[in-house]
């Protein structure tokens, strides 16, 4: 391998250029993870959606709740990444690769859940060939392809420089990072493009990351199902997605810095400031929750009114409390004073609130179809093995391409770290323009 | 401009292009995917201005993507063999 002399590069560079033995062990013990998928999809495959707890009424359960989860987990990335980026918050430098990493990853699991729900994955082609675009379910399909693209391309065009110190300073994969550098060598015009590809990237990928969202709450709040048919459900599952993905980018954030020993890069101050983020989408979602079921409880009406009550004292009342204590009342109590103890605060929180988004995805999705308005047979949901494994599955498939993805490409962006410490002057005279009388603004 | 003689340099290229065709090969099927649901929507009198609706909005994003990535491409990999 080359020498790296620069000793920050060389902490980010270490992790793909030396494999140590917890890199095995992980590996080990996500592929048994993957392994019960594999083995409860096989079975389903072979046995048919019957070996699963879905049945009638209850038709959409495990696979759909996983399915509103991980495109909301998505958020993390793209949207949070692009916001800090456009209004150049200098604390996202070390934060912003391991946000995009986290949208691209989920996205495709989370897109992959619907391939597991539809049972015979053969009746994709159908969508293909005779999709309809009055149903929600085809705007889903749309949207999140489109997002796909937009955040495969904001991943990759920020890592570019860095393929190419990868390539420049690396012995090994040079044929990969030749490639993918794209001849990069750091001239000015290359900067100068690639500033601007990212930032009309950055602005094109909020207003979708929003649609997508918006869209998949659309398949439940377009329909006259009792808690779905609702108008805010679009801004509520925005908020909710960014909720959980600030919550699993801070879980993520804490594990690398432990395991790659990035202590110099993820210090206290940005886990503060996301922590406070976090705190402030929390009040965020307790507000729509609150408003979405005084609404429904003050109409009173009756189909609505047999949801809410076993949601919140009927068979499902472990979820809808597990959910407000995860979502609200614990990230308030760890975050609301983070003078002290500040990272294993926000990671309680964080737990918590991933937990809680997951309960909180479940709680939308199963309640109402286990109480239909139509006059079918009212059913409880049980998953079975089945359900678990696959589960298990999709969160160790997440869990092992993030870490396989952290052994070809650094997890924090090298360039913009360079950059951060060379702009230090000119964040300096921005900070000065802000203030009153000191520099003429240009107008 | 420097010219690619080693076969590693054209090989490199060469892969270059097929990872841009790729791309561009992945966009154009999602389009043409959405185009034909238009015509398939237009022939049977199924409601065809939901397909056009929301292709409007989303094929010029796809279109966008594309544009985007080809700038970077052409951009980054021209100027840095030029130099």
């Amino acid at each position: 391998m080359a020498e790296i002399d620069d000793p920050h590069e060389q902490t980010l560079l270490a992790p793909i250029a030396h494999t140590g033995a917890g890199f095995y062990w992980a590996v080990a013990g996500l592929s048994l993870l993957i392994l019960w998928g594999v083995l409860a999809y096989s079975v389903q495959f072979s046995e048919g959606l019957g070996v699963t707890g879905l049945h009638q009424p209850v038709s959409w359960g495990f696979y759909v709740t996983n399915f509103v989860f991980f495109i909301g987990i998505s958020h993390a990335g793209t949207l949070i990444s692009a916001i800090l980026r456009l209004s150049k918050a200098e604390w996202r430098r070390p934060i912003t690769r391991m946000a995009e990493v986290i949208t691209v990853m989920v996205l495709f699991i989370g897109a992959g859940q619907i391939l597991i729900d539809l049972g015979r994955p053969d009746r994709l082609m159908n969508v293909i060939r005779y999709g309809r675009y009055q149903s929600p379910l085809l705007w889903d399909a749309t949207s999140i392809s489109a997002y796909m693209t937009a955040s495969l391309t904001y991943l990759y065009l920020p890592m570019i420089p860095d393929i190419a110190i990868l390539r420049d300073r690396l012995g090994k994969r040079k044929l990969l990072y030749s490639v993918l550098a794209l001849g990069w060598t750091g001239t000015k015009h290359q900067q100068r493009i690639l500033n601007r590809a990212i930032a009309i990237m950055a602005v094109l990928v909020i207003p979708i990351a929003i649609s997508v969202h918006s869209v998949v709450s659309f398949v439940f709040s377009m329909t006259l199902q009792p808690m779905w048919h609702s108008t805010i459900f679009g801004p509520y599952f925005v908020v909710g997605a960014i909720f959980s993905g600030i919550a699993a980018l801070i879980v993520a954030m804490i594990l690398f810095r432990k395991a790659y020993g990035l202590q110099d890069y993820l210090k206290p101050i940005h886990f503060r400031y996301l922590g406070q983020l976090l705190l402030i989408m929390a009040c965020l979602w307790f507000y729509f929750t609150f408003a979405e079921y005084l609404t429904g409880y003050y109409g009173a009406e009756p189909e609505e009114m047999k949801v809410f009550w076993a949601k919140l004292t009927g068979p499902f009342w472990p979820f809808f409390w597990g959910m407000a204590l995860c979502n609200f009342i614990i990230p308030m109590l760890c975050l609301v004073s983070l003078s002290r103890h500040t990272i294993g605060k926000v990671l309680a929180a964080s737990l918590s609130v991933v937990v809680g988004m997951w309960l909180e995805r479940f709680i939308i999705v199963v309640p109402t179809l286990s109480f239909p308005r139509l006059p079918f047979a009212e059913g409880i949901y049980a998953p079975t093995w089945v359900e678990w494994g696959e589960t298990a599955g999709s969160f160790g498939i997440f869990a092992l391409f993030y870490l396989l993805f952290t052994k070809f490409f650094p997890i924090i962006s090298i360039w913009e770290i360079r950059e951060g410490r060379e702009g230090v002057k000119e964040v300096e005279e921005r900070l000065i323009s802000y203030l009153p009388g000191e520099v003429e603004e240009k107008t | 401009m420097e010219q690619l003689t080693s076969p590693s340099d054209r090989l490199i290229r060469v892969l270059q292009w097929v990872w841009l065709a790729v791309a561009f090969l992945l966009v154009g099927g999602i389009i043409a995917w959405i185009l034909h649901l238009i015509r398939t929507a237009w022939s049977l009198g199924d409601t065809p201005s939901a397909s056009i609706g929301i292709s409007i909005v989303a094929i010029p994003i796809f279109v966008v993507f594309m544009g985007v990535v080809f700038y970077v491409f052409w951009g980054v990999s021209g100027h840095g063999r030029e130099r």
